[in-house]
């Protein structure tokens, strides 16, 4: 599970600083955001399939 | 109610437009009896940023001025129309629902769509709140207020495009043009209890609109009737080699195959997702508009919650990239709703955003192939009807999860893929619910049809609102 900790680590990799006064809530849309993520992995997606640069209907 | 009030309800787009190009009622009287309207209602409904007063009787006087010369202004002549906050109106700065945008310079001309509906004759009257840079679903915006919704005014209006939609439903203007990147126009034509069309993504041109998701971005109309939604989205049909994404495609009308375009169609209802994640007025809805449209049997996409989910991953990650720099320099300016999610999407993973990729076209094969047997696909377009303005948690398939996250469970899929749709308000209890009329890429055509069928059948309507 991601921590206060976490997000201001990612965040001074990624060149962001976050307010303190801020953090509670980017690590609740970071939960929300990683759980989706746990969907996208399972199950495995063909090797073919290729991500979209551009996608066209 | 005045004459022309009467007149609006009864027809919409087309009966003005008509009339004016009859010469039987002045461009310039049209334009006073909405700004009037607007000038007592929108106090209560907060649908515009801005009105543009001088500017629309300047238009409706050239309007004027052509039909008195014997030359037709256009298919939209007089008709009274609004934009999203987000696209470009000359001599003003695109402010997108931000306060973060004030520094951006005026725009120089509109955006392409707004001056394809002015060259059809209509006259845009002012610039439609938003959820901030088009991040919610409620326009509940922390700089510009909420927008209430006209059909009960403790509601939210739906968003993100959810002043457009307001305005529509009352009678403020007679068409609006809003965005929809995950369900932006499909969320508030359910909300407001008005017809809505997200075209095929690439149909019509981005060009001089804000971008939120520069891959999830579609523009599109509302309006009170099937018909006048298809004639106000023919004027805006056309390429343009701004918009990297607009496909080189002729203009494909719809007006003229609206009447008999409905027969014979092979109609679906989406089960699985679609179903569980509505509640029964809307499932209910979907059944009466598949009775209606004959449709037969069911369909399941399997990969529909995946869709979902790489549809939001995207949306946070692109947004987050997207506002980098203001979040790096003014993040206390943002919406915290919005500064939030957009700071989380921008520290996302890259193998997340790959891979949601990599299900979009995954899923896509999966919808194209459900195609192949059929022509349409049905599925409610929200999981409730309009919710209290401020209500923190919506019930979706047995759980209270939070509103603003869950409202696009079911467009989001859908947008992401790219689909054109129509939604049509059914009147099923107190508040109206809006079905997504769902059709293959660039079956727009094929989608309105139906939409209309449902609408003479007096199951599809959008009375104009009286709010009080």
């Amino acid at each position: 599970m991601i921590e206060e900790e976490d997000v201001e680590r990612l965040a001074k990799v990624a060149g962001l600083s976050i307010d303190p006064a801020h953090l509670p809530g980017v690590l609740t849309n970071m939960r929300i955001l990683l759980a989706q993520a746990d969907y996208l992995m399972t199950p495995p997606i063909a090797a073919e399939v290729e991500p979209a640069a551009a996608y066209r209907a | 109610m005045n004459m022309l009030d009467c007149l609006t309800e009864l027809y919409g787009v087309c009966a003005i437009a008509d009339s004016i190009r009859r010469g039987e009622v002045t461009a310039v009287s049209v334009i006073e009896s909405r700004l009037e309207r607007i000038k007592r209602l929108d106090p209560l409904l907060n649908c515009f940023t801005a009105v543009l007063e001088d500017r629309a009787f300047d238009m409706a006087a050239k309007v004027d001025a052509m039909v008195a010369g014997g030359r037709d202004p256009g298919p939209l002549a007089g008709v009274p129309f609004g934009v999203k906050d987000n696209y470009d109106v000359t001599g003003r700065v695109t402010l997108a629902g931000s306060i973060i945008n004030r520094l951006r310079a005026p725009a120089t001309v509109d955006a392409l769509i707004a001056q394809r509906a002015a060259k059809a004759g209509a006259v845009l009257v002012g610039t439609q709140n938003m959820d901030e840079f088009a991040y919610g679903f409620t326009t509940e915006n922390a700089h510009y207020g909420a927008t209430h919704n006209p059909r009960d005014m403790a509601r939210s209006a739906g968003g993100s495009s959810g002043g457009s939609a307001a305005a529509v439903a009352a009678g403020l203007t007679e068409f609006s043009l809003g965005t929809d990147t995950n369900g932006s126009i499909r969320v508030p034509s359910s909300f407001c209890g008005i017809f809505g069309l997200k075209p095929t993504f690439g149909r019509l041109p981005r060009t001089g609109t804000f971008p939120f998701v520069h891959d999830l971005d579609h523009l599109g109309p509302f309006a009170r009737s099937v018909h006048d939604l298809a004639t106000v989205y023919d004027a805006l049909q056309g390429f343009d080699r701004h918009d990297v994404a607009c496909a080189e495609r002729p203009n494909e009308p719809t007006v003229a195959g609206l009447e008999h375009g409905a027969s014979g169609l092979r109609v679906a209802v989406l089960d699985g997702w679609f179903q569980d994640m509505a509640d029964v007025q809307g499932r209910d809805a979907v059944q009466k508009v598949a009775d209606i449209l004959g449709a037969k049997g069911k369909v399941t996409l399997p990969g529909t919650q995946r869709a979902r989910a790489a549809a939001f991953m995207l949306t946070a990650t692109s947004g987050g990239n997207l506002h980098r720099e203001a979040l790096r320099s003014q993040a206390g300016d943002f919406d915290p709703a919005t500064r939030d999610r957009l700071l989380a999407g921008a520290l996302m993973p890259a193998d997340a955003v790959l891979q949601a990729q990599r299900v979009r076209q995954d899923y896509r094969a999966e919808v194209l192939t459900a195609f192949r047997s059929h022509d349409l696909l049905l599925a409610p377009a929200t999981p409730c009807t309009a919710v209290l303005l401020g209500q923190p948690t919506i019930s979706v398939n047995g759980a209270d999860v939070p509103t603003r996250a869950n409202i696009g469970v079911l467009t989001q899929p859908l947008s992401f893929i790219g689909l054109p749709i129509v939604t049509i308000p059914i009147a099923n209890g107190a508040m109206p619910i809006g079905v997504q009329i769902i059709a293959a890429p660039w079956r727009e055509d094929v989608a309105l049809a139906a939409a209309l069928r449902v609408e003479r059948a007096g199951l599809a309507g959008a009375p104009m609102a009286e709010p009080c």
